[in-house]
């Protein structure tokens, strides 16, 4: 069980990995609306793990990849993608992301992803 | 002709037979009596370790065969190969996501996209996957990255033991194109114009797409289960979803309320 930062820009989509995470036993270690605030939080909360979105506002799941992955290189990041934008998926495997899943998800498939980068 | 005992159905009673295959045909003794040539087969399907077979000649006769995975796997690529379908050589990744996660180590097939007329099949060297067209969930003409390069792919969604999955098959654009339109026109009946929802609608279909109960929905989206019914009713009507557990809520009587009330009295004392 792991403590998980949520970086997403829709509270929808917050919400619904928040409830699929508490579901697997895990602990939120907080939210961020935007790539900037991940960063920020990051730092702060020392997550085990991130789950991060790729298109945001301000700056996206890209660079707050990078900027985490500069800060932490151990850092724990899963990006998630909208269908269509699997392309992106390659760069941020480049960058550093340890999992991805895409929209919309299943909850025991996100849990299995979650579960199995936590232990990698 | 090789010959291999298999159990087939016949007037609604599962015999052994030894029937005879060869490239093009198989042959069926008595009591069935019967050569069926493979490119008189109209569709195939599989149940399990059933093989489903419809003959179309002058009528059509439906064959069920019932064998181990081997003998199984030898008829259907005979069939897959001559049958009356629509063919095409192609790379297929089946499945290549599963619930929103990308299989790791999921790698592109060498082999060929057969559709007949209830599923879709990926056929290659090792490999002989089935989805019923029933059970497609989408179809989508995509980009995909492909040693580097972003390459034109078809993208077909589908259900997989409650499971969304997606394959993927790549090959020449031009190919691709007929069979994605020809995949639409397949499964035109499921096409919907994309309005029939609203927000909080769709937001409820995602929500149960990801696996949450009512209960879980009605917290997230802060809405009374009335208006959750509501939602629920659209759904079913359009036949976007299908009832599973039906849930009752019930307030005690007053033998409940006497029960509760000696019960919690012999736990304080």
């Amino acid at each position: 069980m792991g403590k998980i930062l949520i970086v997403d820009d829709t509270l929808f989509m917050r919400t619904l990995l928040k409830n699929i995470l508490f579901s697997g036993g895990h602990t939120i270690a907080g939210e961020a609306g935007d790539g900037e605030d991940g960063v920020s939080k990051y730092k702060e909360l020392k997550p085990d793990l991130v789950t991060m979105d790729i298109v945001m506002p301000k700056m996206n799941g890209i660079e707050a990849l990078k900027a985490i992955k500069e800060f932490d290189p151990a850092a724990k990041v899963i990006m998630c993608t909208a269908v269509g934008q699997e392309q992106m998926v390659k760069l941020a495997i480049k960058t550093g992301a340890k999992g991805y899943i895409i929209k919309p998800f299943q909850a025991p498939k996100v849990l299995e992803e979650v579960k199995s980068v936590l232990t990698s | 002709m090789k010959e291999v005992p298999v159990k087939i159905q016949h007037n609604n009673e599962w015999i052994v037979v030894k029937m005879g295959i060869a490239e093009d045909r198989v042959v069926l003794p008595a009591p069935v009596s019967r050569e069926i040539l493979f490119r008189t087969v109209a569709d195939i399907a599989e149940k399990k370790n059933i093989l489903i077979i419809t003959v179309k000649t002058d009528s059509e006769s439906v064959y069920k065969i019932l064998s181990v995975e081997k003998v199984l796997q030898i008829l259907k690529k005979f069939i897959l190969a001559s049958c009356n379908a629509y063919r095409l050589m192609a790379y297929f990744m089946s499945p290549a996501i599963r619930g929103g996660v990308m299989i790791k180590n999921a790698q592109w097939d060498k082999g060929s996209v057969v559709v007949v007329r209830s599923g879709i099949w990926f056929i290659s060297a090792s490999k002989q996957i089935c989805v019923p067209l029933n059970d497609v969930a989408a179809i989508e003409l995509t980009k995909r990255d492909v040693q580097g390069k972003p390459a034109d792919v078809i993208k077909i969604d589908h259900l997989e033991s409650g499971e969304v999955t997606s394959s993927f098959v790549l090959c020449p654009l031009s190919t691709l194109q007929v069979l994605y339109n020809y995949l639409k026109d397949t499964t035109k009946s499921m096409d919907m114009k994309g309005t029939e929802l609203d927000g909080v609608d769709q937001q409820v279909a995602m929500l149960v797409y990801s696996g949450m109960d009512s209960h879980a929905i009605e917290n997230m989206l802060n809405i009374p289960h009335k208006q959750l019914d509501a939602v629920y009713d659209k759904i079913l009507k359009l036949g976007l979803g299908e009832v599973v557990t039906i849930r009752r809520e019930i307030q005690l009587t007053t033998k409940g309320v006497r029960y509760i009330t000696d019960a919690t009295k012999s736990q304080t004392n």
